[in-house]
């Protein structure tokens, strides 16, 4: 059971980044490399906060969240909005990417630094296994967040709207959606939500440069097990590469836990490229 | 400006050869160790380079698991050369091998779903190196890393550094003029069709997913050459050459440099290296310079610094008054084209709830032009999308002399002989004129990537073909003194008329033209008719799909009315100018009736 706590806390994590790329897609189907690092930056604003100022939890969320926003509001300023097509955009968000861990690196060096939680530093036993109030915290945040994105995109007029923009963006003009606000402010969006997932996978993952591109390579096999665009599905395959992770790890030796995420990412890729959840798109040249 | 016209007359590849001299010349030029070792480490980091450049810059796969290929031909060279077998050519085709085969493993996934499926496939890569170094720790030393390899030979003739130096420079050199040959063939005009635009891509016959992954697969090969240069080079490998660092260096030389270019790998490999061993302070903050260099890299000078250049040699060239190329006419003969018969049965075809096509049916012979009409939504642009091969029909055949052609694949359907021109003309920018006609020969003879890097004879005839048909193709739409002019920026008139020579250098059987007319002012309708009329007189089966009405009964021998998805009239074009089904339907004389179904017309 511990290992199964430890599994869905970790695949949460890699949800959390799913979700982020989602978003950012579902928005304007651009692919956002540098969504892990702006985690990363999070959790870093995090132990600042709680360490270095000595804030209290609910001022290192707001922190933490405004920051790594303003960022993510960068970012799409200088390296989104002037290019044009997405190839490109892989490049530049990579870019960006690796800009804030060379940042990261000469602000906080290369030692992982614990990122403390609100709560008891205890695991506690429940039904059976140890867990954590931080690993607990994680998995409810991912599915509650997961489920609050699906209402808000079917209930939502402004949800409607991204949706549709993603569907065309030159009939969501014509529509009268202001589609750049909407792109904008999805990238915003995901800066706000990665402040806040940073707090939480902190405790977890440590503040270190390097989490990012280990997350972004995890988040994204979520991302293709769950298929393109699906929060759901976003969820579900970030539960699998955790679980897969930490069992692989257990029973077959840690140096294998990698390479079991990566057996399943070319197995999912080779039997179902659309994803568990995606859809099917007959082309339309 | 004279001085630039005579080194504009001294041939284009004059200049890397000169470079290669220079370098193998450098070690008698007085260089000491440090500059040779410099000289050696941004060899070995171009020939990663250049591979990137080939399957990001040309196969516009944007891949960054070259660093896990260079690690596979380093530890490859390693564990032979400790299992005895020191013989450096030995090891670099074994590398090159190994590394071949990470290439095409991880590249059949990941390119199935596109571009950031191979990104991250790639990346994935870089990340199991040192699980997999640790798994074989008993063979690759672990995290250790691998020392105590002897040194290399070369045919049994012990090799010492100052030989190896000129190793490395002759594999650079081999490389480099492979990867050009490959480039100045018809794969690299292939590689940027294909990059600009995947749909025209496979019109013309090409295998996406098997030209992205000879690109990926071919761009491995040198970073497994690396691996072997750098295991012998310093006779130790360890898991600090093959992480994140070094891949995101690479990618940002890739970029730096240029990544659609064959020697902006040297410069970018070249800046990348000095700043990494002239100051500590660079190293700490390389991230942030990589980091920068794909953003500014990405965002402003998509050339890189070989894109600069160009640009300026353009520029200078213009300047100076220097002409490239062939001036005289190719005759404006059209040879004899055998043409087939196409013959289209029952096609139906739904989309979700709109039912496009209805038993529709048609049948086209050689050396006639059948017209395709009908009012918007009726179908005309989906049946040629089925033809084509880029839907799946629900049901029907589709023959092509009297053979079924099934519901192949686009490009093969392409190489069967048929050809297309499309409602709104696909031409992928940054390519000229003569390019875009040459790329419509892709299938018409099959050429190696092995012929194009030796420069073999049967390469170099095909190549000669290739030219001499577009040529032809050219004058035959009147277009011979544009060949040299960037294809996009042509007005529409002409590049429709570059479509139809770029459908033509295929010698296809069937000739599909999806609205060509339209758009078109009335002098180009009758240039465009006149060219039409020769096609069909040289035997071609031509199918027109035109709302101009007037052109049609002009030009068409057989006119297929369609309405609502289904065959509504066919005959010669006095019969159906006679019809009065057609006249309501068509002709709009009573008929204000169905709305045009969303999103069927808009085309290709």
């Amino acid at each position: 059971m511990t290992l199964i706590y430890a599994g869905l806390s970790l695949g949460a994590v890699y949800a959390l980044v799913a979700i982020g790329y989602n978003i950012v897609f579902v928005a304007s189907r651009s692919f956002n490399f540098a969504q892990a690092q702006l985690m990363m930056i999070g959790a870093f604003v995090a132990y600042a906060g709680h360490v270095t100022f000595g804030l209290p939890a609910v001022a290192v969320i707001v922190l933490a969240m405004v920051v790594v926003m303003v960022i993510a509001a960068i970012e799409e300023r200088i390296a989104v909005r002037p290019v044009a097509d997405h190839q490109t955009q892989l490049i530049t968000t990579l870019g960006f990417g690796t800009v804030l861990t060379g940042l990261a690196q000469l602000i906080w060096g290369t030692q992982p630094l614990e990122v403390p939680f609100i709560g008891s530093k205890e695991a506690i036993t429940l039904a059976g296994g140890r867990v954590y109030t931080f690993e607990i915290g994680l998995i409810v945040m991912a599915v509650v967040l997961v489920v609050g994105i699906h209402l808000y995109t079917r209930r939502r007029l402004n949800g409607l709207a991204v949706v549709a923009m993603s569907q065309d963006a030159e009939a969501a003009v014509l529509r009268g959606v202001n589609v750049r606000m909407l792109a904008f402010s999805a990238f915003a969006v995901t800066g706000l939500l990665a402040g806040l997932m940073g707090f939480f996978i902190g405790p977890k993952t440590f503040a270190v440069a390097t989490l990012g591109s280990a997350l972004a390579l995890k988040g994204f096999v979520a991302l293709a097990i769950g298929g393109f665009g699906s929060f759901y599905g976003g969820l579900a395959g970030g539960f699998t590469v955790g679980l897969v992770e930490e069992h692989a790890a257990r029973y077959l030796g840690s140096e294998f836990s990698n390479l079991s995420v990566f057996a399943i990412l070319l197995l999912v890729l080779m039997i179902r490229p659309t994803g568990l959840f995606g859809k099917v798109q007959e082309r339309m040249v | 400006m004279k001085a630039w016209t005579a080194l504009r007359a001294v041939p284009s590849w004059a200049y890397p050869a000169l470079l290669g001299v220079l370098l193998l010349a450098l070690p008698f030029l007085g260089a000491g160790y440090g500059l040779t070792r410099q000289v050696e480490l941004t060899l070995i980091m171009a020939l990663i380079v250049s591979g990137l450049n080939l399957s990001l810059g040309y196969a516009g796969q944007l891949a960054i698991g070259q660093v896990a290929m260079y690690a596979a031909g380093a530890y490859t060279a390693a564990i032979l050369s400790k299992a005895g077998t020191t013989d450096l050519l030995v090891h670099l085709v074994a590398a090159g091998l190994a590394a071949l085969v990470v290439g095409i493993l991880t590249g059949i996934p990941g390119l199935r779903l596109g571009s950031w499926s191979l990104a991250m496939t790639s990346f994935f890569l870089v990340l199991l190196v040192p699980d997999v170094v640790t798994i074989l720790e008993e063979h690759t030393g672990g995290a250790h890393g691998l020392s105590g390899i002897p040194a290399a030979t070369l045919f049994g003739y012990q090799l010492a550094p100052e030989d190896f130096y000129f190793c490395v420079v002759a594999v650079a050199i081999l490389w480099f003029a492979a990867f050009r040959n490959i480039v100045a063939s018809r794969h690299g005009i292939a590689f940027q069709v294909l990059k600009q635009s995947p749909v025209l891509a496979s019109s013309v016959g090409m295998s996406i997913f098997r030209t992205k992954l000879a690109g990926y697969a071919i761009g491995a090969i040198p970073a497994g050459l690396a691996g072997a240069l750098f295991a012998n080079l310093d006779l130790f490998v360890s898991l600090d050459a093959f992480t994140f660092h070094v891949a995101t260096g690479a990618l940002a030389a890739s970029i730096l440099g240029g990544s659609v270019s064959v020697y902006g790998a040297l410069i970018g490999a070249g800046v990348v290296e000095y700043g990494t061993s002239q100051s500590t302070s660079f190293q700490e903050y390389s991230l942030v310079f990589f980091g920068l260099f794909l953003l500014i890299g990405g965002v402003l000078m998509s050339g890189g610094l070989a894109g600069a250049a160009r640009k300026l040699v353009a520029r200078l060239d213009r300047a100076a008054g220097v002409t490239r190329g062939d001036a005289a006419e190719a005759p404006t003969r059209l040879g004899r084209i055998a043409g087939g018969t196409l013959e289209v049965t029952g096609v139906t075809k739904a989309f979700g709830g709109n039912q496009a096509l209805a038993g529709a049916a048609l049948r086209a012979e050689p050396g006639r032009v059948t017209a395709l009409i009908g009012p918007n939504g009726s179908g005309k642009t989906t049946l040629l999308n089925l033809v084509c091969g880029y839907y799946r029909r629900d049901a029907g055949t589709i023959t092509l002399d009297g053979k079924e052609i099934g519901t192949a694949a686009t490009h093969r359907i392409a190489r069967l002989g048929v050809a297309r021109t499309f409602q709104t003309p696909l031409i992928p920018p940054g390519i000229t004129v003569r390019d875009v006609v040459a790329s419509g020969r892709y299938a018409a003879d099959p050429a190696s990537f092995g012929g194009a890097i030796l420069r073999s004879r049967r390469f170099r005839r095909v190549q000669r073909r290739d030219r001499d048909r577009a040529a032809e193709a050219l004058a035959l739409v009147g277009l011979t003194h544009l060949a040299d002019t960037e294809a996009v920026t042509l007005p529409l008139g002409m590049r429709r008329l570059l479509e139809v020579a770029r459908a033509l250098v295929a010698e296809p059987k069937v000739l599909l033209l999806d609205e060509v007319a339209s758009g078109l002012d009335e002098a180009e309708v009758e240039t465009l008719a006149a060219l039409i009329r020769r096609i069909r007189d040289a035997g071609c089966t031509v199918i027109l799909v035109e709302h101009n009405f007037g052109l049609v009964l002009s030009l068409a021998d057989e006119i297929v009315v369609l309405a609502r998805g289904s065959v509504l009239a066919s005959g010669t074009p006095a019969e159906i100018e006679a019809d009065p089904r057609v006249r309501d339907e068509y002709l709009g004389v009573n008929d204000e009736d169905d709305a045009v179904p969303a999103g069927k017309e808009e085309g290709v």
